[in-house]
């Protein structure tokens, strides 16, 4: 199957995602995107299921005392689609460091 | 869905923010949104740092509203992609450009009335030609349509036909006028001749696409088909089935388009689906 091709901002905020950045705030800090950028592309990219998005258990976010967030996953397409990205922009797996 | 309570609330002119732009979520979508939003300026206020960056809370509004507007957009989207309402829209929006361009050309609205008068008496003659013409020669494969034929879908077919083919006119009309302004006043006679040439040749084009575009469409709903798919194998034509299939994206039913006509498989084939399928088959 064809991967499709990205923007770069795209491609770069899945290579975050990719990276263990799953929240949008978090993606916004690491890429340095603004978050009329970030918030849409995500949506977008769920759109076309290169991501997924889930919430947190109510119960964990309860037991920390902050409300449940929503998360996003790179599915099996949008790994491949990452991988793609790296290989089209070289200096992607630069620009975002992997989470510690 | 719940509405879950935050751990500590949100500041007043969050919360405003949030209840202004919330009204731009179609309602199906907006109270995730909401959680989301409230979960998201939840976390920017309690990062663990005394003040936010600069900047921050602005730049997350401007996100929640791009968010928002994102969604409404794409609802749209999906309600109208394909539908014969955004394609006569799409078309007249066209010719409402073109007649602001042969405006701002003219340079009013009494110039541009005789400018367009003298074109559109000529417009008149040439047109019912090129349809003509169109139709004695367009490659419009005869459907065969296998279910009852439905004589309401039939006339909708045809009125939308008419209103695209009338749309085609107008905008190549415009179009024409458009292009062979500059040259009008100094080259009255070559201008007039070139535009006969533009209006024929751009009308042409435009009617085969309209005839492709109805090849293409659901036989009921009038929507653009989807998901073309290759169904078969080039070197056994005579053999068996060889050409595209495409589907609708409510389900109505397949169209199959031969790759070449053969004396068991002549013309396209509209084949309906139950209603008890559409469920499961629409996309």
């Amino acid at each position: 199957m064809d991967t499709p091709r990205l923007s770069h901002s795209a491609a770069l905020i899945l290579k975050a995602l990719s990276l263990g950045y799953c929240f949008g705030l978090d993606v916004m800090e690491v890429t340095g995107l603004p978050s009329g950028t970030v918030y849409p592309a995500l949506r977008r990219l769920e759109r076309d299921e290169l991501v997924e998005s889930k919430w947190e258990p109510e119960e964990e976010a309860a037991a920390k005392q902050r409300p449940a967030r929503r998360y996003y996953e790179v599915t099996r397409t949008g790994k491949a689609a990452a991988l793609a990205a790296t290989e089209r922009y070289p200096l992607l797996a630069h620009l975002v460091a992997e989470k510690r | 869905m719940m509405r879950p309570a935050l751990p500590s609330p949100l500041p007043i002119f969050d919360r405003g923010l949030l209840r202004a732009v919330e009204k731009i979520v179609p309602p199906a979508e907006r109270e995730e949104w909401s959680r989301t939003w409230r979960a998201e300026l939840w976390h920017m206020h309690h990062r663990g740092r005394r003040t936010q960056p600069p900047g921050m809370i602005a730049d997350l509004s401007i996100g929640l509203t791009q968010d928002a507007l994102w969604l409404r957009k794409e609802s749209w989207r999906r309600a109208l992609d394909g539908t014969p309402t955004l394609c006569l829209a799409t078309l007249l929006g066209l010719s409402l450009l073109s007649l602001l361009m042969a405006l701002a050309l003219t340079g009013g609205w009494s110039s541009l009335s005789l400018y367009l008068d003298a074109q559109l008496k000529r417009a008149m003659l040439e047109a019912p030609l090129v349809v003509f013409v169109m139709f004695a020669t367009a490659s419009r494969r005869p459907m065969e349509e296998r279910s009852s034929s439905m004589k309401l879908c039939w006339i909708r077919r045809q009125m939308f036909f008419a209103a695209e083919v009338a749309m085609v006119l107008l905008l190549t009309f415009l179009l024409s006028a458009d292009i062979c302004h500059p040259i009008h006043r100094p080259w009255p006679a070559t201008a007039d001749l070139l535009q006969i040439f533009f209006f024929v040749v751009l009308s042409l084009v435009g009617l085969r696409w309209a005839f492709r575009d109805q090849e293409e469409r659901c036989k009921q709903c009038l929507c653009s088909l989807a998901t073309p798919a290759r169904v078969g194998r080039p070197s056994h034509n005579l053999l068996e089935w060889n050409g595209m299939e495409l589907a609708c994206k409510q389900g109505h039913g397949r169209l199959s388009v031969p790759e070449m006509e053969t004396s068991w498989c002549q013309s396209s084939r509209w084949t309906n689906q139950q209603p008890e399928w559409r469920e499961s088959t629409s996309i």
